[in-house]
């Protein structure tokens, strides 16, 4: 067990990784997707209906 | 009000600008020594107040309890609240 | 305190009346995975989180949900205040119509009512943050069968906006739960 970064996957213990500070969208594009962050958006396409 | 640009525009621009604000609020609980996040959460922070403060100006206080003055009578209870704002 | 901005987060657009595509909806008003909740449940569970960072995160996602409740209520508001007690009833909403009239109220869609029962405030952070990426998890799932019964494009658009905001309150609540963990390993460990 590495001490020094305690935070690193282990068993038995769920792990997001940190997001890191890249571009962002326009306020107005960011308001239309629903986030400013390129990498979090994830749009639904539609699977039935 | 000649050449003010119009209560919905100017909206649209605050809704946008406080947006970006939300996002880079939550972005900085989880990182807050990311320093140009900060200083991109700082610039929009400054773009919203003026932006609020054009709105404020013409249309009445965009916020209660002291956060917006009314001098011109009060304007807080003015229509349309928002969920009468599009319709 | 709160403030209150006389605002919406996003705007919300209805042209037509539309009964049965609030009757679904109006589940993220009052259902289990709902906004009302999300947000209750986020601002009660701040109290006992181990570091400022996770105190900060349930505060701010807490009071965006209110905001998102807001977006919610406005289109449930209206998709029926303008609609004709025939499409009431073909609809399925006449049993909320005679309790509720068109008036807002916290039910699921299938109309029984919001319960604290919903939600958990176990004292335990790292219990509390799964719980919390769990409920954005199923608002997202919830948005998406939302889509898939949306009949109405600018009903959609705003539905798309609230569930991409699921997904970023997950990334967030994930970040959060390494910072709780590293925190109590450090305790455990120095």
């Amino acid at each position: 067990m590495n001490e020094q970064r305690p935070a690193e996957m282990r068993l038995a213990r769920a792990f997001v990784p940190f997001q890191t500070y890249r571009t962002t969208f326009s306020p107005e594009e960011g308001l239309r997707k629903g986030t400013i962050f390129p990498e979090l958006y994830f749009p639904y396409r539609e699977r039935e209906r | 009000m000649n050449g003010a640009r119009s209560r919905l525009e100017l909206l649209r621009r605050i809704q946008a600008l406080e947006f970006t604000a939300i996002d880079l609020n939550l972005f900085l609980d989880t990182h807050p020594r990311e320093r140009r996040a900060l200083e991109d959460y700082n610039r929009v922070v400054r773009e919203l107040a003026a932006a609020k403060r054009e709105y404020e100006e013409a249309y009445g206080p965009l916020v209660n309890f002291g956060h917006a003055p009314s001098p011109d009578g009060w304007r807080w209870i003015d229509e349309p609240w928002p969920w009468e704002v599009e319709n | 305190m709160w403030l209150y901005e006389k605002k919406l987060e996003y705007p919300v657009r209805v042209t037509r009346p539309n009964p049965r595509l609030a009757k679904n909806i109006i589940t993220q008003y009052g259902g289990p995975d709902g906004e009302l909740a999300a947000s209750l449940r986020y601002l009660t569970q701040r109290y006992t989180m181990p570091i400022a960072q996770a105190k900060a995160v349930l505060t701010d996602i807490g009071t965006e949900e209110l905001a998102h409740m807001e977006i919610v209520a406005a289109l449930v508001y209206n998709l029926i205040k303008d609609a004709p007690l025939s499409e009431i009833k073909a609809a399925g909403l006449d049993g909320y119509y005679a309790d509720h009239d068109r008036a807002l109220y916290f039910v699921n869609a299938e109309g029984a009512p919001w319960t604290a029962a919903y939600i958990q405030s176990k004292g335990d952070p790292v219990t509390d943050l799964h719980e919390d990426m769990a409920a954005e998890e199923k608002a997202r799932s919830t948005y998406e069968y939302l889509i898939n019964l949306s009949d109405d494009p600018d009903a959609t658009d705003v539905l798309r906006f609230l569930r991409e905001r699921e997904v970023v309150h997950f990334q967030r609540f994930g970040e959060t739960l390494q910072l709780v963990q590293e925190y109590l390993d450090r305790r455990r460990y120095y």
